[in-house]
């Protein structure tokens, strides 16, 4: 067959382009732990206008940007996070917050478009009255967007069928933030992919993340860069999370070769995440239309699709991801029955086309003509 | 005065090469974490096979290297360590293995030479009788070269000592091999040889060697596999790391040798600062790139002021207390510098201007 790969798998599969490696081979360095990396920098600093924050914090990924910010937020022994139990920091994240942090985890489901309803996290902050036996929740999570709707065990089998990367709206998050407020807990937002959403909404990256105390913001997903995420909050929350990226080992020396292909990022890939989701859209469609796949194709918001292998499909959803990888096409399975592709910059029109002859061809045996 | 700076505050403020720079642009990369990055796994093996052990793993730091060997020798509640009062992991690491990894430090004094007496080592080991009141210790840490003592070589015979006394009690030994390539150099023996008795080594490329980022921790295959896991789980797993390991790989092919004549500079620059009126230091002690000198009582300055004297003139060190200093040497500073460096300390002490002999 055609020796052509398209990796689905992830958006963390994109790889440096050509402007992205002449700008770390010519990046001006230093070492960022006894000084400051002026690459560095000038990332932090460009990271911080964009989401209307005061400082801004590269780390090495998304766990680290997470893990730090729920343990500075939750600095004192004996606290407690509210968030999403389908977060990616709760399900794919090592249960580092608790098993590295001693912070503990109260979850709140997860509806179906990535919330949760906010009388439910309000139901789930601990009464100070309680204190005897209660932990004292200090911090509220949200993820934007939600990468998965509804998380799977590997085994199961389900009628359900995610929902990926939904966005979360300005108002949703104000409105989360108000209950932080209120209670006098902080709001950090897992912005991951915050660009996305923000591309998705129409809706400005600082508005999004403005009742946030901090958020954490991948570089290295949709935007394409090799490595890392960027921490942004207040100057004081920064210059606590900077010790603690330290004690974490994530205190890197002339870093600035990865934050000079991090900016590079930043300034030439947001516009192309409307053109992914356009092939998600388009993937999405054609993949409902093929026998024994289901999907929710108006719940594709962003660059995520799940789909559902259905009973009496041809192939079983593991059949058919091995199928898949025999013509170069990589997908994960979530599930015994559900599977998850995510478009990125680095996949064309002409892949997607390609993928549904794939799909049509495993799943109904009718052979596209070549049009790739 | 002349603009030009010459950094000894660490041999960690190293720039990449043009050389780095290259294989850096060029790197085949891959998701590290979904796969191999086919550079990182390059790395790895080499590594491992530089240090005799089975398997590698590329880590962003050289705390981060440690507090994941820790953790993973330690990973069962209750543990306890034992390390040098003066160790890095001890003193400069945040207290990481504690506050991050609930593990209990006990600390053994370190001689001047780097080394811990191998008896009050095993003085410290816990008794399991007392373990009603007792953590459990796990593990004992070593540091070669030993930084504080400065940059002090620890010998293949005595690591052996230490590793015999450790299995005999039933415990594993790390090696915070951070310059461990320093010790091999100015030993004359392969690191592999240094590092036999070792379960696990932390080393590091981005000091010394000059890479711009990143450690190794190198290990059996099964506690490598652990690693990996923690490293995750701290937030150390990058994506298209190969661009960092690529250059890593230059720094270990190109510049070991080098540090065999930072050796040469570190002694010409010791024994050139201890006829200097007002400083004193034991040369015979520099062993590898590392001097801490005192500067005397009745000095024409302290050794603050001494410190900024010396960066008007471009000078960077680092000022260790009230009365020491220290300076590293590195690829990147030259016999020039090293003169011109002299020639500084010698006027800011002496008040005597030298022919500008640079």
């Amino acid at each position: 067959m055609v020796a052509r790969t398209v990796d689905l798998r992830s958006d963390t599969v994109t790889k440096p382009t050509a402007a992205m490696r002449a700008a770390m081979a010519n990046a001006e360095v230093a070492d960022d732990v006894l000084d400051y990396d002026p690459t560095a920098l000038r990332l932090e600093t460009e990271m911080a206008r964009v989401t209307g924050k005061e400082a801004a914090l590269f780390v090495p990924s998304g766990t680290m940007g997470n893990l730090i910010s729920v343990l500075v937020h939750c600095n004192i022994r004996g606290s407690e996070v509210i968030l999403g139990s389908n977060s990616h920091i709760h399900i794919y994240e090592n249960g580092g917050i608790s098993t590295i942090g001693g912070v503990h985890p109260r979850t709140v489901k997860n509806n179906d478009d990535g919330t949760m309803d906010v009388d439910l996290i309000e139901a789930a902050i601990r009464d100070p009255r309680g204190e005897i036996v209660y932990p004292t929740t200090r911090l509220i999570c949200l993820e934007n967007t939600q990468a998965n709707s509804t998380v799977m065990s590997y085994g199961m089998i389900s009628n359900q069928c995610s929902c990926g990367g939904r966005c979360l709206s300005a108002e949703y998050t104000d409105k989360v933030g108000e209950l932080a407020k209120k209670h006098g807990l902080k709001l950090h937002i897992d912005g991951a992919r915050i660009f996305n959403a923000s591309i998705a909404l129409g809706v400005p990256v600082h508005r999004l993340l403005k009742a946030a105390d901090s958020a954490s913001v991948c570089l290295s997903k949709g935007l394409g860069a090799p490595v890392g995420s960027v921490i942004v909050g207040s100057k004081s929350f920064i210059a606590r999370a900077r010790i603690l990226r330290k004690t974490l080992g994530g205190g890197m020396r002339q870093v600035g070769i990865l934050c000079a292909a991090a900016l590079v990022a930043l300034r030439e890939n947001v516009p192309k995440l409307e053109d992914d989701h356009k092939k998600a859209k388009m993937l999405a469609e054609g993949l409902n239309q093929i026998k024994g796949l289901r999907l929710n194709a108006a719940a594709v918001e962003t660059n995520i699709i799940f789909f559902k292998v259905v009973e009496g499909a041809k192939l079983t959803a593991e059949k058919l991801c091995k199928n898949l990888e025999q013509h170069g096409i990589l997908v994960m399975q979530e599930s015994l029955t559900s599977i998850r592709v995510v478009i990125h910059h680095q996949i064309s029109e002409s892949d997607v086309q390609y993928t549904l002859s794939c799909f049509k061809q495993a799943l109904t045996g009718v052979k596209e003509e070549n049009g790739n």
